[in-house]
Order: structure tokens, then C-alpha cells, then sequence
């Protein structure tokens, strides 16, 4: 019974709401510094899987030009599980860092999802293994560093003169398992490539070198990717359902799944 | 024809109980969902390591109010559940307010999410806000179940234009309610995109897991207490019309009859929602309080006809069906503390005072009925409050127009002189509203603190 006030409501209402999404926006830092203290994947990054932003001309494997290639550096044992690093190197340059390996499983998942897009961005920037750990994931880091200088020291013996030649594996890793990195298929929305990781003529892994970006097919490829990468390393053949709502990301997914399979039986 | 329904050995019985005051639930309940709405922007906060630019913002802005619309939403509907602990303890009326209040601050949710998102990924994608409208068509387009979410949305936005105050009032009352009855098809419609596109639920089988937990608990109290609770009720208390009698002039009452109907767990001051199965009268169904205290064979309502269907309750026939879902009502017996109690009735208001008149527990002189009315030809049920009063040793007063049709002057002065001990009083009213608001500041004059005074009011 006692007196209502339904525009003091309405305005008390609305500015307590604006004001405490504007608050919640502005606690979040602009660009991750090591000392976020969430632990958790943001949309973008569980998108491309393991994957940095895709720095400058992406090379892969079938349609490397002469200046760039890959290097793979030694897989590293971390107490959580394995890591491996790949380098996508242009003119003496890193312009591409990503994890072939790294840890999976239980909280491993979400810590690798958190650790590996920066870890591979901040080795780009670097262009050398003094890049900072990520907290909360110091064990992934410090293999993480361990493979990209290995990586760095192959780079530097060679100089140059890897020819990008077909799939990536120089490492050590080659006797149990080794990558085959589909074409890349153009979509209309961007272009799809796969890259699956072959053991005793099994799929262990599937992944997306490339995906489709910006705008809607950020939400698509988040969508779509898990989901065909499960599908992928489930069938064994590139015979797999597409994701609806992502059907051109899912057919050239396929396209590519089926090159990169085609290349691993050859 | 006196229609004198006294509540007999039963009825006497109830007003030697001893008195329990039962505080209300609303304090706990609201704490709880102020936990969960901390609880989903946690989830959103532990998701999110970084926003890089505004763009992000507004995306992140996007997400936040959805997250909290989707929880709201559940909240929204569940208090419209007819859940008993909310019905019958907190009462009907304020979780109807609750229900309001939280339905249009959940439509803006709604609203500044879809805007906040579509305008984030029209940026995304290099355009500009104009590009907004594309934006969403898009969307509604490519991405998965937003068709369905975009339907849901439309009927949302229905669903608050048919109740803004002054459209509301010019629809018909079942033409509202059958709009309203569209929220279940939206809330379903709009379910499925959160959980195929919410960044937090992709990333959080945990979330996703609660996500479900929430809306299918709120299904099960739907399908529960709205569906098979009144079936059972009515399958087993087949509830016919007995009698109609008219009261006053324009106040009739009406007998319902049934099979062991104290078995209902109804209470003097509580209501049901009724529905009678006569042409015409199928498929509305109205809230009327108990005028007389439950007895094991007979119900009875006292109404006014103010109304389209009030004024049709007159022409029932004996025999008719009736259907019922109830009890439902928290202006019992188990709001007061122990001490004297003041009924204050405001014209057909008497309803639930004259249930309570009869049955609530106390002694000789504790319990005052006011009785508020133009003439004393318009005191309906009178000689029934007459025949309590002196079997009870209760009080029982009226304030009526004079014959010159000047209102009578209930102030705190008057108050305190009629009833010298008035600060100790519980006091019950239920009258229009405006009779309402001028007796509370009334009362709060004389010294009725406000947590005793309890009203029940259908005004949102």
C-alpha cells in the first residue's frame, strides 16, 4: 500500500542496469595482459581452434610460394600433456606461430584454449622464444617455448631454404604421427582449410588451418569447426554430415578434409 | 430471502486454533534470484578474458543483456506458475506485481539485446549501424534457430504492446489474457538460439546443463500446477451451482456445491479462479474470494456485477459446472501476530472480511469488523455479520454516506477514538483502491505500524 512510484521505478531501473553493464564492460581489459584472471576461451578463440589470427599471407602446404614455408619444432613433454609448435615462416620471418600439439582433457581443454592463441601471438611478435608465460598455464608455456625455439633453431640451420614442401612434419614427431594439411578451398565466405594429423593411417586429430572470419562467420565457424573436426576424426573418410547453418564452410571443410586424406594415403 | 450461511461446529472450531504467524517467503525468494542473476553474470565474466574494442563492447553489451533476459524470462513465467508457496504464502497479488514489473524490464532486456548484437555484428562485418536491418535478416537467415527466436520476439513485443496501460484497458479482459497465454510459444521459440549460439553455453557444458535445469524445472511447476493440479482438483470435487441469491441491489452471491470440499485446503480470506461451464461463460475464468468460511459440502462467493461476466453470474442456473483452480491467496488467518485484530471492508470488499469475521482465532473483543458502504441498504450479508458479532462477542461497526450523501470521515483521529487501542491492532483490508490508500494513510496516522497491516490489491 504504500505509494508506488512507477517513473522513479523506471528510471532507478534503467540506470542501474546501464550503469552495471557499462561497469562490468569497463573492468574487462583490452587486450589480454597475462594477469586476466579469468580462465576461459573467449568466442573467437575456440573458433579457429588453436589458431593465431591469420598474419599476413597464409601459406599452406600445397600452395606454398617459394619464400614461405613450415617448420616444425620438437614435441615437449609438459606434465599435462604434449607440445608442439609450428611455424609458418616468409622471408627469414615467423609470421604464423601455432600448436600442433598442446595439452587436452578435463581443465586442460579451457587452459589451452586460454594459453595457446596468445602464446601464439606473442611468439609473431616476438620473432624469438622470449615471450612471457601465461598464468594460470605455466607448464603449457614453458613447453610451448621449449618447441618454438627448437622450431627457431631449425629456421635458423636452414635459413631460407625450405622450399615449403609438402607436409609440415620435420620434427621428431614423424615417426608416430605425422600432419597432412589439406588444399585450401575457397568458400563464399572465405577460405576453408583442414588439416588432419595421421596416425597408423588413423585420424588422431582434425583441425582448421582456415576458416571463414568476421562479421556472422565468426558465430559460424565457432559453430561448425568443433563439430566437423569431431565428425572427421570420428568417420575416418571425409564422408561426414555438414552443420546446418554453416553448409558452404561445411562443403569446403569437406573438399579440404578429402585433399588432405587423399595426400596421407598417397 | 436471508441467505444466513454460518460455517457451524467448523467454523467455531477455527476461531479457538491457536494463532501461528507465518512470516512471508518474499525476503529468501528474492535473495535467490538476485543469486542467480549474480550467478549468470559470473558466467559471462569467467567466458570473457578480454574485450579489445568497442565493437567488442557493444557485442559483449549484447551478450550480458541476453544472458540476463534468458534467465529472467524463466522468472517470469514461473511466477505466473501458480506455484502454491508463491500463491498462498507470498501472495497472489504481489507476484502478479512481481510478474509485471519483471515482464517489461525482461521485454527492454530483450529489445536492447537483439539491438546491441545486431548492431555488433553489423560492425563486425566492416558495416556501419544503418547496416542494421540487413544485419538481421542475415542473421535471422544463416545462423541456426533465429528464425524461431525471431518469431518469439515478435510475439514478445505483442504480448507488451496488448498490456501497456492504456491498451490494456480498452481490450477486452480475454482477448488480453489468450495474448498473454502466447509467452509460453515465445519462450519456447526463443529458447533454442541460446543454446545453439550463446557463446556461453557452447564454451560451458555446465551452463548449458543449468540452462536446461532451469527451464525444464519451470516447465514441470508449469504442467504441474496449472494443468494437472486443477484437473485432479476438479475431477475430484465435481463443484455445481446450488443456489444464486441476491444480496443488495447488484450483489449476488453464489452457492457452489461439491464433493468433500473442505478437503480443498481452503482458507477464510483466500479466493479461487473460477470458470462456469454455462454458454458464454466458458472461457473466462475470474478471481472471487470465499465470502463464507469452507464448509465440507457448500462454497460460497459474494460478488457485485461491475463486470461483463459478474454481471452474467446472476443468470446461472442450479446445476451448472463449475470449474475451479485454487486455493489461491495469502490474506489468511497466518499473516497476523498475536494480538486484537481490525477488519476494515470496503463495499463488496466484505467478501473475504466476512469469511475471516467468522474464523479468525481469538477471544471475546479481539476482533473489530469496519464495514464501508454508500447506504445501509448496500451492507450485503449484514444480518450474517450480525449474527457472528453477537455469537463471537466480536464488534462490528459501519460507516455509511448521510442521508445528504457526504462521506464519512474515516481519519486517524476517528480511528483512534472509536478503537482507543488501535496501535496494537493487525489490521485486514480489501476495498477499491482508492478507499484503500486513504484507510492505510489513516491507519499509519494512528499509529498501525505498516508491516501489520495487510492488504491485498489486483492494481498493478
Amino acid at each position: 500500500m504504500r505509494k508506488s512510484h512507477p517513473m522513479r521505478r523506471v528510471v532507478l531501473a534503467t540506470a542501474a542496469t546501464v550503469s552495471g553493464v557499462v561497469l562490468l564492460l569497463s573492468l574487462k581489459p583490452a587486450s589480454d595482459p597475462a594477469a586476466a584472471s579469468a580462465a576461459g576461451a573467449a568466442p573467437q578463440q575456440t573458433a579457429a581452434g588453436q589458431e593465431s589470427p591469420q598474419g599476413g599471407q597464409q601459406s599452406g602446404a600445397q600452395s606454398a610460394g617459394a619464400a614461405a614455408g613450415t617448420v616444425t619444432g620438437d614435441a615437449t613433454q609438459t606434465q599435462y600433456g604434449t607440445v608442439q609448435v609450428r611455424l609458418t615462416v616468409a622471408n627469414g620471418k615467423v609470421t604464423k606461430a601455432e600448436a600442433v600439439q598442446a595439452p587436452k582433457g578435463g581443465l586442460s581443454d579451457q587452459k589451452t584454449a586460454l594459453a595457446v592463441p596468445r602464446l601464439n601471438q606473442e611468439a609473431v611478435a616476438a620473432q624469438s622464444a622470449q615471450i612471457d608465460a601465461v598464468s594460470g598455464a605455466t607448464y603449457t608455456s614453458t613447453g610451448y617455448k621449449k618447441s618454438l625455439q627448437s622450431a627457431l633453431d631449425k629456421v635458423k640451420a636452414s635459413s631460407g631454404s625450405s622450399s615449403g614442401s609438402s607436409s609440415g612434419s620435420s620434427g621428431s614427431a614423424q615417426a608416430q604421427a605425422r600432419t597432412v594439411t589439406g588444399k585450401a578451398v575457397q568458400t563464399q565466405y572465405g577460405t576453408v582449410q583442414v588439416r588432419i594429423t595421421v596416425g597408423n593411417g588413423k585420424i588422431s586429430k582434425a583441425e582448421a588451418v582456415q576458416a571463414p572470419k568476421g562479421g556472422l562467420s565468426d558465430q559460424k565457424t565457432a559453430l561448425a569447426v568443433p563439430r566437423l573436426n569431431q565428425e572427421a576424426v570420428a568417420a575416418g573418410t571425409a564422408n561426414i554430415d555438414a552443420v546446418s547453418g554453416a553448409t558452404y564452410t561445411s562443403t569446403g571443410y569437406k573438399q579440404s578434409l578429402q585433399s588432405a586424406l587423399d595426400q596421407a594415403g598417397g | 430471502m436471508t441467505t444466513t450461511l454460518a460455517g457451524g461446529r467448523a467454523a467455531r472450531r477455527q476461531t479457538m486454533r491457536r494463532i501461528r504467524p507465518r512470516r512471508s517467503p518474499a525476503v529468501p525468494l528474492l535473495l535467490a534470484v538476485w543469486a542467480g542473476a549474480v550467478a549468470v553474470l559470473w558466467l559471462w565474466w569467467h567466458n570473457t578474458p578480454s574485450i579489445a574494442d568497442d565493437n567488442g563492447k557493444i557485442l559483449n553489451a549484447g551478450r550480458i543483456t541476453g544472458l540476463l533476459a534468458g534467465y529472467l524470462m524463466a522468472l517470469v513465467v514461473l511466477q505466473m506458475a501458480r506455484v502454491p508457496a508463491l500463491e498462498r504464502r507470498v501472495g497472489s497479488d504481489r507476484v502478479a506485481r512481481w510478474h509485471a514489473m519483471s515482464g517489461r524490464y525482461t521485454l527492454c532486456l530483450i529489445l536492447a539485446h537483439v539491438f546491441l548484437t545486431m548492431w555488433g555484428y553489423a560492425l563486425q562485418a566492416g558495416k556501419s549501424l544503418g547496416d542494421i536491418v540487413q544485419q538481421t535478416i542475415d542473421s535471422i537467415n544463416q545462423l541456426p534457430d533465429m528464425g524461431k527466436a525471431a518469431i518469439g520476439m515478435a510475439l514478445f513485443v505483442l504480448i507488451g504492446l496488448t498490456s501497456v496501460g492504456p491498451v490494456r484497458r480498452r481490450l477486452p479482459y480475454d482477448t488480453w489474457y489468450h495474448v498473454h497465454l502466447l509467452t509460453y510459444a515465445a519462450v519456447f521459440l526463443t529458447f533454442w538460439h541460446q543454446i545453439t549460439t550463446g557463446n556461453d553455453f557452447a564454451v560451458e557444458p555446465t551452463a548449458k546443463t543449468f540452462w536446461y535445469v532451469l527451464y525444464g524445472s519451470v516447465t514441470a511447476l508449469v504442467l504441474w500446477y496449472r494443468i494437472l493440479t486443477p484437473i485432479r482438483l476438479n475431477l475430484r470435487h465435481r463443484m455445481r451451482v446450488e443456489a444464486v441469491i441476491e444480496e443488495t441491489p447488484g450483489i449476488v452471491s453464489v452457492l457452489i456445491g461439491g464433493r468433500r470440499l473442505h478437503r480443498m485446503g481452503a482458507e477464510a480470506g483466500q479466493f479461487f479462479r473460477w470458470r462456469f461451464l454455462a454458454p458464454g461463460m466458458r472461457f473466462s475464468s475470474h478471481p472471487y474470494s470465499l465470502s463464507a468460511a469452507p464448509r465440507p459440502d457448500m462454497l460460497r462467493i459474494t460478488v457485485k456485477a461491475i463486470g461483463d461476466h459478474s454481471a452474467r453470474l446472476r443468470e446461472l442456473t442450479p446445476g451448472t459446472r463449475v470449474w475451479a483452480e485454487g486455493p489461491y491467496g495469502a490474506l489468511t488467518a497466518q499473516r497476523r501476530s498475536k494480538g486484537k485484530v481490525l477488519l476494515v471492508a470496503g463495499g463488496v470488499g466484505i467478501t473475504p472480511m466476512r469469511a475471516l469475521f467468522e474464523t479468525l482465532p481469538g477471544a471475546s473483543g479481539d476482533i473489530t469488523l469496519l464495514y464501508r458502504a454508500n447506504t445501509t441498504q448496500d451492507l450485503a450479508l449484514w444480518d450474517e455479520l450480525a449474527a457472528i458479532a453477537k455469537e463471537r462477542g466480536a464488534r462490528l461497526m459501519y460507516a455509511v454516506n448521510s442521508p445528504e450523501g457526504e462521506r464519512p470521515d474515516i481519519s486517524a483521529e476517528n480511528l483512534q477514538r472509536k478503537i482507543p487501542d488501535i496501535d496494537h491492532h493487525d489490521v485486514f483490508m480489501c476495498g477499491p483502491p482508492g478507499f484503500a490508500q486513504s484507510v492505510y494513510e489513516a491507519l499509519r496516522g494512528a499509529g498501525v505500524p505498516a508491516r501489520r497491516i495487510h492488504h491485498e490489491s489486483f492494481e498493478m
